[in-house]
């Protein structure tokens, strides 16, 4: 990647969501109150500036792109090699699922024993090389950080629908 | 109050096992924190922060700035043995710390890496000290305009400095800005991007955001390729740092330590650049110029206190105006505010006592920098050996949990998660994070000031430039956009 094509995408990316803050966001999500005489004082006039900034900003970096000497790549781009038969996109959609799993079950099956399945999952995910470890670390993990918080510091740890803890 | 009050205040809160039991542990924690690579001194703060929530505050922000201190030396041990940078400050001394482990002097470079972090963290200390309550009192003449114009010079350096690029800095600080617009007006109390949902309207929850941007990417690059932390870790080697190694580079250690505290101590510069500038000064001027970068030990011991400089130093923008001097005490202000305190000129006033202590701890705190960073310099092993594969799933619990026991609120853990995946997009695309947070920090009160000064004023924008205070902002502003702008250009243009 060179610094043409990322400021290119980022300037792109910056110009449009500008636009879209102007034309939707905020007048969509912003709330004024009728009566503000001074448009310098309204709740709108900061979000405004904002906009107006990255849109600036956007597009400062459409224009960087097109500078002499930009689409010369990046000499520390990744380097090391992914493990054989690797699927790194599969590998970041399965984080990302085991996160809105985690979501899901907080409030079901409690914060400890879905912290526990989260360990086991991610320690498998990243193919650990020690899987009794891993999963002894799962379940002693959480145990332990609810103790202190829950018993220390006093937390009101979710316990869950299912089974719960003293 | 005398200043034998003010010491006597501190000392009655400092004076006592617990406090210095804290700050001991935080040291250890940041060590290895620190020497553990990917998971870094900022993490490792992040990390550590809502173990604090039940503590006294004084121990608890002792223990955090242990942890800092601790992390910023740790990052030195990784740097020199596997040449992975434990922290980003660090990467400076990779240059010759690596070369000579690669001699087998691995050992005679983290003792020098050891006495210089110490040696500089007294140093900065010392300035901290002596600064913060001159800058505080000069603070308390602040009124709304110069906060503002102070706040904007903070996140145009931040932004300008952090990162390779300003726009991209600039961007990074400006998305900050937006996510702090969430929530309800500070003056009218209407909703701006709350999407009618009641657990934004007081704002989303700054620790969230801090452990999303800082812990969970790195969770994500684990994801994304679990072996690239893999290296090859040297052995300590036979040679060992002496008495002759540490005069020797006695210049370079204390001029690396004056510019680590005078760049710590302008909001947002933090650590590598400071790093990086004490080495180049250390090469220009030494008598062994030529073996700079092929494991010169003086190389070593300037960066060391380059970036150890800046530890105390960064501390002085933080207590005296409420302004964080780099993204770590960003992360220190986090645990000021859950426990009621706000940084700034007026602690200084109402709670001078725990000013005092921290000065206290933090002298303390070099001695026992030296005893914790000898003992992790042969431990290193055993800490290099802790499976990152088992680590960072850990490191994801524990985020879960410290996030939760903020509010109570599981909404956060969610906002911590989404805050992740931006962290690491912005990763991939060589966005820095840092500009995010601190300006997500400051866009509260950078809109608040403004708008206070807008009341004043009766909405006329000249107030802004009111007296020679906002003057030195503003020409400290301009200077900072257009010394980084010249030296983005001049790195463009092709050498001939």
């Amino acid at each position: 990647m060179s610094e043409k094509s990322l400021h290119l995408r980022l300037g792109i990316f910056m110009s449009l969501f500008a636009l879209f803050l102007v034309l939707f966001a905020i007048p969509t999500f912003v709330f004024a109150p009728s009566n503000v005489g001074n448009i310098i004082l309204s709740p709108l006039f900061w979000p405004y500036v904002l906009a107006g900034l990255a849109g600036v900003i956007g597009l400062g970096l459409l224009a960087s792109a097109f500078k002499p000497g930009a689409d010369v790549p990046y000499e520390d781009e990744e380097d090391t090699p992914h493990p054989e038969g690797s699927t790194p996109w599969l590998r970041l959609a399965a984080l990302g699922a085991i996160m809105v799993l985690v979501m899901f079950g907080l409030p079901r099956l409690g914060m400890v024993w879905t912290a526990m399945l989260a360990f086991a999952a991610c320690a498998f995910l990243f193919r650990t090389r020690h899987p009794i470890a891993a999963l002894v670390c799962a379940v002693v993990v959480p145990l332990l950080l609810y103790a202190f918080f829950a018993h220390v510091a006093g937390v009101a740890i979710p316990q869950g629908n299912f089974v719960r803890l003293p | 109050m005398s200043l034998m009050d003010s010491l006597a205040a501190g000392l009655s809160l400092v004076g006592n096992i617990e406090a210095f039991f804290m700050l001991f542990c935080g040291l250890v924690i940041g060590v290895i924190g620190g020497a553990i690579p990917g998971l870094s001194a900022t993490m490792a703060v992040a990390l550590t922060l809502p173990f604090t929530f039940s503590m006294a505050p004084i121990n608890g922000i002792l223990l955090l700035l242990g942890v800092y201190k601790g992390g910023i030396f740790g990052g030195s041990i990784p740097a020199i043995l596997i040449k992975t940078p434990g922290t980003p400050a660090s990467s400076a001394t990779i240059l010759d710390g690596h070369p000579m482990a690669e001699r087998g002097e691995a050992g005679r470079a983290l003792g020098m890496a050891l006495y210089a972090s110490c040696t500089a963290d007294a140093v900065s200390n010392l300035a901290l000290i002596l600064f913060a309550g001159w800058l505080a009192s000069f603070a308390l003449n602040f009124g709304p305009p110069e906060f503002f114009a102070l706040i904007l010079f903070s996140l145009t350096i931040i932004a300008g400095v952090s990162g390779e690029s300003l726009l991209r800095g600039a961007l990074s600080a400006l998305a900050g800005l937006l996510l702090a617009t969430v929530g309800l007006d500070l003056v009218y109390g209407t909703n701006r991007f709350t999407f009618g949902d009641p657990n934004m309207m007081g704002g989303l929850n700054f620790i969230a955001v801090l452990i999303g941007l800082f812990a969970i990417p790195e969770i994500i690059a684990m994801a994304w390729n679990p072996v690239a932390h893999l290296g090859r870790t040297r052995a300590l080697g036979k040679t060992k740092c002496t008495l002759a190694d540490y005069l020797g580079s006695f210049k370079s250690i204390i001029r690396g330590s004056m510019i680590g505290v005078f760049l710590g101590s302008i909001p947002g510069i933090g650590a590598a650049p400071s790093a990086f500038l004490s080495y180049s000064e250390a090469r220009r001027t030494s008598k062994n110029k030529a073996n700079f970068g092929k494991g010169e030990i003086e190389g070593v011991a300037a960066s060391e206190a380059g970036n150890n400089g800046v530890a105390g130093a960064t501390l002085i923008p933080l207590l005296a105006l409420g302004v964080p001097g780099d993204v770590i005490t960003a992360i220190i202000i986090g645990a000021f505010m859950v426990h009621g305190l706000q940084p700034g000129p007026m602690m200084f006033i109402l709670n001078v006592d725990i000013i005092y202590g921290l000065f206290i701890g933090l002298i303390v705190s070099s001695v026992f920098l030296l005893v914790v960073g000898s003992v992790a310099i042969r431990g290193f092993k055993f800490v290099a050996d802790v499976p990152k594969r088992i680590l960072m799933p850990a490191v994801l619990v524990l985020c879960i949990y410290g996030v939760f026991a903020v509010n109570n609120n599981i909404f956060d853990v969610g906002v911590m998660f989404v805050m992740g995946w931006v962290g690491y997009i912005m990763m991939r695309n060589r966005i820095p994070a840092a500009p995010f947070l601190i300006a997500f920090i400051l866009g509260p009160l950078l809109e608040d000031n403004f708008r206070q000064s807008m009341l004043m004023s009766g909405s006329d924008p000249l107030i802004l430039f009111r007296g020679p205070i906002t003057w030195f902002f503003w020409l400290l502003t301009a200077i900072t956009v257009f010394a980084i702008t010249r030296s983005t250009l001049r790195k463009r243009v092709p050498l001939s």
